[in-house]
């Protein structure tokens, strides 16, 4: 079986690759005749084979897991959520979210037929064996896992498994608007582990130290369990992972043989290899103009763009003693054309760019509110810009903005190396000239230490914004948050980021967090600019497969039904 | 080996000996450098390029710099001879910009590295023993710490990225080492030999012989591993561009431009060829220049010639 | 000879002691192992962040963590180079530095030896056959070759190859060159033959691109030290002695012409690590070149140390066998 495998595998190589290597090998074991194989690249390394630590959690692990991790729910490409009912035996329900009747509590409920690739069925155990790791360390559960998602855990006060169900109920007095997302494919594991496999490596889950040697395990061995539609059958965490149908998967059988993930470090070496038919398709994480037009090009490729989860945004240091003032904050803002960056960065390969004018919501959530156009920011108008420093008492001594006989600035413009980000800044600059106002173009290689500093004036970098938000205003805004690094404090804006944080419901949230967002348009403290354009493409002999930019998983959201054409 | 000059051209006085001697090495030296028709070639070229690189940003229009009124990423035209990149800079500007960047780094790096290695590596040959044993120790701890590493780490730390005379001191405090080598080990086989030998008894200081008699001797090696160094430093800028750890933006250098428009020869040409082919254009002047300077330089291969 | 050998390798101890100060100090300012960690949004836990650095040693002196690296003693057991331990990694906690460093020697030595290789042979033939035929249209044209060698970037130089890999099997209807990857996963199961093939496929382009640098600067080197013994005394007297110009140039003159490159070669083992870098990332080979970039980008000191002390001790023995060939070699060197 093994022997025959890996035979089979060189059908990658392709069919006329075949031919010449095994005419001239002599017999052998003979081409892969119809063998469905599916060569998809990883853009980057995965650290670890699982991915709920903060080293070893990525985006590269969550796709190297994609059908193999198995998750209560994932976004659409659509937008819309939608529950994974092979895992689940129906959608989850919210038994309490008034907290004045008591705490707040949901229960999830697991297929009857679920199991996982050594036969033993799901339980509600899984799930909670799971949430321990999930939890950071000072709540007892695990003494070293470092989860690098610990949000909806940690607010859970106690567990109840009952076989397939678990019941979750929250600590007095605390909400949690995306409860859903505890299992799902965004939580920091990317889905829920087996929990079975502890006792039988003979740790108690119960006792934290022996729950961190599980925690530390699942990263360390080679994932060879499966809850999903494949599992791994071989590889490693620095050429590729080759998967295989799972043979105890009780869903909708998969339409492929075998699907080989090479992990990709170089998004220069794509068109060459792609058009060498050395694989399928990728989700590359950067966006290089020639890359995408030349890929566009190739007679057999799909190529889809989209506005992806990372945006781009400019911030203040507040605590410059020039950008104290919210008036010259508000006016190098509205100097600032975003439309100019946008086409002068992605505009050639992607002319249907979409500038950002909400913090939080893109443009087709329900929950969008265009808060920056009506603000004038980013517009890029000169003229009202100068009216308002004129106003506040600013005044331009030839090209020069003075305030009280002083040169304004100069400010140092920060952003680390990329390609988009030194455009950016460039053109940035050449904005603020036009109101008087210089700024010296630093890059830094190391950005969290810059922003952690707080060592520049104007920075731009970027955020990832999933459709998940309710935990991200009191991380950004909030005046004691260790990632509002302009050092903004504004008592409104902290009221209403905790808000956001503790609604019942994301609704209500959003509410709170677009009502935040109003103020801190007012403040001139963030200015978004446009969300990286993210592309995908396939060979067009795949089918049923398409990019999904509102998960981790992209396009392998749904590797469980990817196909060739016939 | 003064009997192998034709003797029309020593013309000596008594007053001025030596200098005359000289001169007419000088001279000769000149006439087959300028008898090396590939080195004549490059270096009308080359100089071409310099001029290219250090008077053109005065006659041209545009700067290295993104200009609002630049249009973004068309191809060449009356405005823009070389075309604009997609954030609007103008190329032909960016290309004397970034030769000229290039070539600072490059001349600086082979001066210092050949100067401070050659000196180096010739005391430490002349004098063996221990004095060589340490200095070449030193030249080896340089040799085993990776240019790259030096760079990032170095560059990491400069608040406001990186200029073109840091690259330039960067790459060659850890290049001399390489020539050092090099050169020390010429001299071993040299310090052994007659003339040598004779003017340690005639009573010639050590510095004396190193700048006077080993040096010469070893100018051979020594030109074309200074040659080789400013090719090596060009080369050295341009792959820690690749891996972003070079000049910083919004300065710009051949290698810089390379790079990022390493997808774009066939989507968009005039990215992609105008620096690469500048920067192999250059290096090969250079390694010719280099070439024509050995052959003119090395005494002992004037009269053969098969 | 010996004792001079010896005397060589005892001194190159306290150039390893240096340079593993030097090392230690410029990586341990270069950066901060946990900036990534730090910028993490949501923000880790401030105990995750503790246990993180108290793993890597970070929450100790300077001074302790360079005696830690060297000795071990004191730590938690994963460190100490003389007890073979390379200390902890940012990467994750049971990322072994030593044992990815092992496995992904081979991957690099592989090419490398390959490269080294085809590039002496041909540095030594070009070299020589120049240097005979010196001022010929075939002189010329070798040293334009080497020259342009010479003049390219290598990631440059590696894309046209690449291209012209891509363009060859669409030329005879093939997939014969590979452009990414080392081929060892497509190279399970074969037949001895097949797996030649196979390498073939996967090695030949990665393999023109390392060794194309120092293949050109070998080659310069080679010729000119060919010329210099060509126009020595002790040739020209054999030569006058009417001893055939093929035992001229066999006996006397190439032996003594190889031996400046020994030490060209030893030097260049640093070029080729620098090359190897640059080559593995652009055909995507998981060897010590990618684990240099991988350990920059994750702010590994730890493995960016224990890369340095390698290739340091790489290029220390290259040194040292350089030295002890000269003597070998050159019989007017004496070694006292």
């Amino acid at each position: 079986m093994h022997e025959r495998r890996k035979t089979l595998a060189l059908a990658a190589a392709g069919a006329s690759a075949m031919m010449v290597l095994t005419a001239c090998s002599g017999g052998g074991s003979g081409p892969a005749e119809g063998d469905r194989e599916i060569t998809w690249v990883i853009n980057s390394l995965p650290a670890a084979w699982a991915s709920i630590s903060g080293a070893g959690g990525s985006v590269y692990t969550v796709q190297m897991l994609s059908g193999v991790v198995p998750h209560t729910g994932v976004f659409q490409p659509d937008g819309s959520y939608e529950y994974d009912l092979d895992i689940l035996a129906e959608e989850p329900v919210v038994i309490n979210d008034d907290l004045d009747e008591g705490p707040f509590q949901y229960s999830f409920t697991l297929a009857e037929d679920a199991v996982w690739s050594d036969g033993t069925p799901m339980t509600g155990e899984d799930l909670r064996v799971t949430a321990m790791m999930y939890a950071s360390p000072d709540e007892g559960y695990c003494t070293t896992c470092d989860s690098r998602g610990t949000t909806n855990a940690d607010m859970i006060d106690t567990m109840e498994v009952d076989g397939k169900t678990i019941t979750i109920t929250l600590e007095e007095g605390l909400s949690d608007p995306e409860w859903m997302s505890l299992f799902d494919s965004t939580s920091a594991g990317g889905g829920f582990y087996p929990s079975h496999l502890a006792e039988e490596n003979g740790w108690d889950v119960d006792d934290p130290d022996q729950l961190g040697e599980f925690f530390t395990w699942l990263h360390e061995a080679r994932t060879e369990w499966s809850g999903g539609p494949w599992m791994i059958v071989e590889g490693d965490l620095e050429n590729q992972v080759v998967k295989e149908p799972n043979p105890e998967w009780w869903g909708d059988p998969v339409q492929l043989d075998r699907i080989i993930m090479p992990f990709n470090t170089d998004e220069g070496t794509f068109v060459n290899a792609f058009n060498n038919g050395e694989f399928d398709g990728a989700n590359p994480a950067q966006f290089s103009t020639d890359v995408v037009t030349q890929l566009e090009g190739a007679p057999n490729a799909t190529v889809t763009i989209g506005e992806g989860n990372i945006w781009e945004h400019i911030d203040f240091n507040t605590e410059n003693e020039w950008l104290q003032d919210v008036e010259l904050r508000r006016a190098i803002f509205t100097a600032i054309d975003r439309d100019d960056i946008a086409s002068r960065t992605y505009g050639e390969a992607y002319p249907e760019y979409e500038l950002k004018n909400n913090h939080m919501f893109g443009s087709d959530s329900e929950y969008y509110v265009d808060h920056i156009t009506p603000s004038g920011q980013g517009s890029g108008d000169t003229d009202a810009a100068l009216e308002i420093l004129e106003e506040a008492g600013y005044e331009l001594d030839g090209d020069t903005l003075m305030l009280d006989g002083e040169q304004v600035g100069p400010f140092r413009l920060r952003t680390t190396d990329t390609v988009i980000r030194n455009n950016s800044v460039q053109l940035i600059q050449a904005h603020l000239a036009e109101i008087g106002v210089e700024t010296t173009i630093e890059m830094t290689d190391n950005l969290g230490e810059m922003l952690g500093g707080q060592d520049y004036d104007i920075v731009e970098f970027g955020w990832s914004g999933f459709p998940y938000f309710t935990s991200n205003p009191e991380q950004f805004w909030h005046s004691e948050s260790g990632s509002n690094f302009g050092g903004l404090s504004n008592e409104e804006i902290d009221e209403l980021a905790e808000a956001t944080g503790s609604a019942p419901n994301r609704d209500e949230a959003a509410e709170y967090a677009n009502q935040a967002m109003e103020i801190l348009v007012e403040e001139a403290y963030v200015l978004p600019l446009l969300a990286d354009p993210q592309y995908f493409f396939v060979n067009d002999r795949v089918t049923n497969i398409e990019d999904n930019l509102n998960t981790s998983l992209r396009a392998t959201y749904n590797i469980g039904e990817w196909a060739l054409a016939e | 080996m003064s009997e192998n000059r034709a003797p029309d051209t020593v013309r000596k006085t008594a007053a001025d000996g030596v200098g005359g001697v000289e001169r007419t090495q000088l001279q000769m030296i000149t006439r087959r450098f300028l008898r090396h028709r590939p080195a004549m070639i490059s270096l009308a070229l080359l100089i071409v390029i310099v001029l290219f690189a250090f008077v053109g940003p005065y006659l041209w229009t545009w700067d290295h710099l993104v200009h609002r009124e630049v249009p973004p990423s068309v191809p060449p035209n009356a405005d823009h001879p070389l075309g604009t990149t997609t954030a609007g800079n103008d190329v032909l500007g960016q290309l004397m910009r970034g030769a000229q960047q290039t070539l600072k780094v490059a001349f600086t790096v082979s001066v210092l590295g050949t100067v401070v290695g050659s000196l180096w590596g010739a005391t430490a040959g002349y004098y063996g023993g221990r004095v060589d044993s340490l200095m070449m120790r030193v030249v080896d701890v340089f040799m085993i710490v990776p240019l790259l590493v030096m760079v990032a780490a170095i560059a990491g730390s400069v608040r406001g990225g990186t200029t073109w005379w840091a690259v330039a001191l960067i790459i060659a405090a850890f290049s001399w080492a390489q020539i050092a080598r090099v050169v020390r080990g010429v001299v071993l086989s040299l310090r052994e030999q007659e003339f040598v030998e004779a003017a340690r008894a005639a009573g010639a200081s050590p510095g004396w012989i190193i700048v006077r008699h080993l040096l010469p001797n070893a100018a051979g090696p020594i030109i074309v591993a200074a040659t080789l160094l400013v090719a090596v430093a060009i080369l050295l800028e341009a792959g820690m561009s690749f891996l972003s750890f070079g000049i910083q933006l919004p300065d710009i250098s051949l290698g810089q431009m390379i790079g990022d428009a390493r997808t774009a020869a066939s989507t968009r040409p005039w990215l992609f060829y105008p620096p690469g082919v500048l920067l192999v254009i250059i290096c090969l002047t250079i390694n010719f220049i280099g070439d024509g300077l050995r052959d003119a330089l090395d005494p002992r291969q004037t009269m053969e010639r098969r | 000879m010996l004792v001079y050998t010896v005397r060589r390798v005892l001194g190159a101890i306290p150039v390893l002691l240096l340079a593993s100060v030097l090392t230690f100090v410029l990586i341990d300012l270069s950066g901060d192992p946990l900036a990534d960690l730090r910028v993490m949004q949501p923000p880790p836990d401030p105990e995750v962040i503790q246990l993180q650095s108290e793993r890597l040693y970070l929450d100790r002196s300077m001074p302790e963590r360079y005696w830690l690296w060297m000795t071990g003693v004191g730590g938690n057991g994963d460190i100490g180079l003389l007890q073979g331990k390379f200390g902890p990694s940012t990467q994750s906690a049971t990322y072994d530095i030593g044992a990815n460093i092992a496995e992904r020697l081979g991957v690099t030595l592989r090419l490398v030896g390959a490269a080294m290789v085809f590039a002496l042979g041909l540095a030594i033939l070009t070299g020589v056959v120049s240097a005979m035929r010196q001022y010929s249209k075939l002189d010329y044209t070798l040293t334009f070759v080497g020259f342009l060698a010479l003049a390219m970037p290598t990631f440059w130089f590696a894309g046209i190859v690449q291209q012209a890999g891509v363009s060859f099997n669409e030329l005879v209807g093939t997939q014969f060159f590979a452009t990414v990857g080392d081929g060892t996963y497509q190279a399970q199961g074969l037949s001895p033959w097949g797996r030649f093939t196979n390498a073939l496929a996967y090695m030949t382009l990665p393999t023109i691109v390392l060794m194309l640098t120092s293949f050109a600067s070998w080659s310069r080197y080679q010729r000119t030290s060919m010329l210099e013994v060509l126009n020595s005394d002790y040739v020209r007297l054999a030569r006058a002695k009417g001893l055939p110009n093929r035992v001229v140039v066999r006996r006397h003159a190439l032996r003594t012409a190889l031996i400046p490159l020994t030490t060209v070669v030893a030097v260049g083992m640093a070029a080729i690590i620098d090359g190897t870098v640059l080559t593995e990332r652009v055909f995507q080979w998981r060897g010590l070149g990618e684990f240099f970039i991988q350990a920059v980008t994750a702010n590994d000191s730890f493995a960016l140390m224990a890369w340095l002390m390698l290739s340091g001790t790489t290029v220390i023995l290259a040194n040292l066998i350089a030295d002890l060939l000269y003597g070998v070699l050159d019989p007017r060197i004496r070694y006292e």
